[in-house]
């Protein structure tokens, strides 16, 4: 079982994406659709929190439903002025999300 | 004052035959409250019954009321018959309505109170009597006259005839009879049995004890019948002692307390640590699934930026993005550039770098024999001064922005080859003459495998090249083995195990110098400069595609050894030309007989294995080539580079000039030139840290068969020799 990463490499990835040109912010939930990380402010931060949320368990369902070995793995949403990542935890709906704004 | 005396008998068993009728001459308005002692419990409830029904009886006047008719559950009329008639003459002056009740009840006290009903003969049962006199009422119901000795319900009908028996003792009280005293006297009567609950254990027939059991209730009953007039028994009264208390004091051991305190930071701390400890944020962020989704959220950034870039790497089509705002000016340029690239050239697609690189030199670059993404970079200076320590990085396709591995050396890296056999096991040669074997494979774990340091024979020099080669088929007949081959500037070609201690090496040959007429005098100055050792550095190898038991090596000196894996003493072959040396030689990977060479005498060299003079060679630049490359794609395409420049040559095209040449940037060198296969790009590795993308564009490469334009290539160049 190898070692748990250091808290620093984790860190210096989410600098890195941070960094990458067009990229907004980020947010990192856990399973009940707390924000525990963010780079945005409070109130956009609930707000996505709690919208993206409710679209990741109804498009995992709906992935569920017509094939019930599948799972959801990522998620982008494209929209005229943005484009919104979402990658769900593997035992997703348990531990952690996180979310992109790009 | 007449006296009247009560006689009051109570009903006992011991008094079954006792008098029978009694006179009472007077009434008395006392109340009496007829206590027997064991009736009194459960008098009370039937007292309750019968106190309605002489609030009844009041009400109603004394009315009449209709006899009672109890029927069972055949239909049978079971109405208990009462038990005493009165007589007409009987107890003319009876004085006290409520005595006839106990004079009656006594009765049939008597007469019944050692029957025993069960439950079944729930017919024949009788009202209330005695109780009835606990009622404080002076008006008693003359319809009790049956006691009932078991009660099943409290309520009971009145039996009928009460009303003869109201008649009878209707009497007024008269002014005179107030003042009598009267004399009563309390005679305990006999036991009334008002409630007996047989025992409800429902004993199954089938059970092996019950007829035990059934014997054994009726010698208790029996027993219990003979107890009362049997001279063994005698009743006696017990008193038993209490003595005086004594203090006494125990001691315990004190239960030490502390006191215990902590905080809670935020509401956010608060809600988590309500959680399982996997909620708190720090161990969710170093989990492992939070760093996958971590990697495939950068990865989908990038590709979102780079995708026209690696859609033109993997030749898809280009999809305009539709959202993106292009202004009309870029277009205008993007255009203008299309039409001036009608020529070949080469197109900067993106480079592979970032903070980790910037200002190393490059010195090789691989790609990864199983997926052919990976592409392993070693960065390093070449400095035989002073041992620098190099970086190995491990470049993903998928993110050109952050290498997916870096590993760190003590020594400059000059040479990388992945094996084939392990595709996850990465080949390192130094500088320092320490060959290392690294696995890419997990981020975390140990990377290198296997260190030369500790082998006895290792190389003192630097290593030149490492190349994984696929051995003979083995005894077994499995999956050839794959042995590791390095060349090193100390002449010796080694191959190297990998055993349980490390690496281990065997010699495969020895460069030794070859004494050669035709060298000229710098090649005897640079033998005598090597005059403590035999042996002649080799700079490169490359082995035969097909026959791998064959390979060449390019020396020092300028000769290219065709050598054997069996013979270990005699070189096949010595190919001379070059009078420098050989800095890079391969195999073509479509024609299995020819080969390259590049030499820091400005030349290329075009070999036919047979032919111990050179088929072609080629000079652009008048400085010395460093690498030169074929395409994996077109057998007629190679690449070389001598320092300042990329050069392209396409021998279909001509034999004279390369087809591209590419100008490095101002005060870059470029170190390393690689194919990558499949697709028409070029990798090109610079002193800045950089790998750059190339496409080949405009490169009018024939569909025809590969093999057949060089053969036709070769063959009309050699037919100009003869």
């Amino acid at each position: 079982m190898p070692p748990f990463p250091s808290q620093a490499e984790v860190e210096e990835t989410l600098k890195r994406i941070q960094s990458q040109n067009g990229v907004q912010g980020i947010i990192i939930v856990n399973t009940e659709g707390i924000p525990i990380k963010t780079t945005l402010d409070n109130a956009s931060t609930v707000q996505y929190a709690g919208l993206i949320h409710q679209l990741v368990m109804k498009a995992r369902s709906t992935v569920r439903d017509i094939d019930p070995q599948n799972d959801l793995t990522f998620l982008r949403v494209r929209s005229k002025k943005n484009e919104i990542m979402i990658a769900p935890d593997k035992d997703a709906f348990s531990n952690k999300t996180s979310f992109l704004l790009y | 004052m007449k006296k009247s005396s009560l006689v009051f008998n109570s009903s006992s068993r011991a008094m079954n035959t006792s008098v029978a009728g009694h006179q009472v001459s007077q009434s008395s308005r006392h109340k009496w409250n007829f206590a027997g002692s064991q009736t009194r419990r459960n008098s009370i409830l039937v007292g309750g019954s019968n106190r309605k029904r002489n609030i009844l009886d009041r009400n109603a006047n004394q009315a009449p009321r209709k006899p009672v008719r109890v029927l069972d559950n055949d239909g049978n009329d079971v109405t208990p018959l009462p038990l005493y008639h009165a007589e007409p003459g009987d107890m003319p002056s009876k004085p006290g309505r409520f005595l006839d009740e106990i004079f009656s009840s006594s009765e049939s006290d008597q007469l019944k109170s050692t029957s025993s009903f069960n439950m079944r003969s729930f017919g024949s049962f009788l009202g209330s009597s005695l109780p009835s006199s606990l009622s404080t009422t002076a008006s008693m119901t003359k319809g009790t006259e049956d006691s009932v000795p078991k009660l099943d319900i409290p309520i009971i009908p009145p039996p009928p005839c009460g009303q003869r028996k109201r008649d009878n003792v209707k009497q007024h009280v008269t002014e005179e009879m107030l003042d009598d005293v009267v004399d009563v006297c309390l005679t305990e009567t006999d036991t009334i049995s008002l409630f007996d609950l047989p025992p409800l254990i429902f004993m199954s027939e089938d059970a092996d004890d019950t007829k035990a059991i059934k014997e054994r209730n009726l010698q208790y009953a029996e027993l219990c019948k003979n107890r009362t007039g049997n001279d063994k028994y005698v009743e006696r009264s017990m008193q038993t002692f209490s003595g005086a208390p004594k203090e006494k004091q125990i001691q315990t051991d004190k239960i030490v307390m502390v006191d215990e305190g902590s905080t809670i930071g935020s509401l956010l701390e608060m809600e988590t640590c309500s959680l399982n400890a996997e909620s708190n944020p720090e161990l969710i962020m170093l989990t492992e699934s939070f760093q996958h989704s971590l990697l495939v959220m950068e990865r989908s950034i990038v590709a979102n930026l780079f995708q026209p870039k690696l859609a033109a790497y993997r030749q898809l089509p280009i999809i305009k993005d539709p959202d993106s705002t292009v202004k009309p000016e870029t277009e205008e340029k993007s255009e203008e550039g299309e039409e001036s690239s009608s020529s070949p050239t080469l197109e900067r697609l993106w480079a592979f770098s970032c903070e980790l690189t910037r200002g190393w030199n490059i010195t090789c670059m691989v790609w990864n024999k199983e997926n052919p993404d990976l592409l392993a970079v070693a960065y390093g200076d070449c400095d035989s001064t002073n041992q620098k320590p190099s970086l190995i990085c491990c470049w993903s396709l998928k993110n050109p922005t952050w290498p997916e591995r870096v590993f760190h050396c003590h020594s400059c890296v000059t040479s990388l080859d992945f094996s084939a056999n392990n595709p996850s096991q990465l080949a390192v040669g130094m500088y320092d003459g320490t060959i290392a074997i690294y696995t890419v494979q997990s981020r975390n774990n140990i990377h290198c495998i296997a260190n030369s340091s500790e082998c006895s024979k290792r190389h003192l020099k630097p290593v030149w090249q490492v190349n994984w080669s696929k051995q003979e088929i083995t005894l077994s007949g499995e999956d050839r083995v794959e042995a590791l081959v390095a060349v090193s500037a100390d002449g010796r070609i080694t191959k190297w195990l990998l055993c349980s201690n490390g690496l281990e090496c065997i010699d495969l040959m020895k460069l030794k110098k070859t004494k050669n007429s035709k060298k000229k005098a710098v090649e005897s100055k640079k033998k005598t400069e090597h005059m403590g050792s035999a042996l002649t550095p080799g700079l490169c190898m490359d082995f035969h595609p097909t026959d791998s038991s064959v390979y060449l090596v390019g020396t020092w000196e300028g000769l290219i050894q065709k050598c054997s894996v069996a013979n270990c003493h005699n070189v096949l072959e010595t190919y001379q030309n070059h009078f420098c040396p050989v800095n890079s030689i391969e195999w073509s990977p479509f024609s299995p007989d020819v080969f390259l060479s590049c030499s820091s005498d400005w030349t290329i060299q075009l070999w036919k294995q047979e032919c111990l003079t050179p088929v072609l060679s080629f000079t652009s630049a008048q400085r010395a080539v460093y690498a030169v490359r074929w395409s994996p794609n077109w057998s007629t395409i190679f690449a070389a580079i001598n320092g300042l420049q990329v050069e392209i040559w396409d021998l279909n095209l001509s034999i004279l000039h390369p087809t591209i040449v590419h100008q490095a940037a101002p005060g870059v060198t470029v170190t390393s030139v690689l194919f990558s296969r499949g697709t028409d790009c070029v990798l090109v590795g610079d002193s800045e840290g950089q790998v750059t993308v190339y496409q080949l564009k405009n490169l009018s490469v024939g569909q025809g068969k590969q093999v057949d334009s060089l053969e036709d290539i070769i063959g009309s160049a050699v037919s100009r020799y003869l």
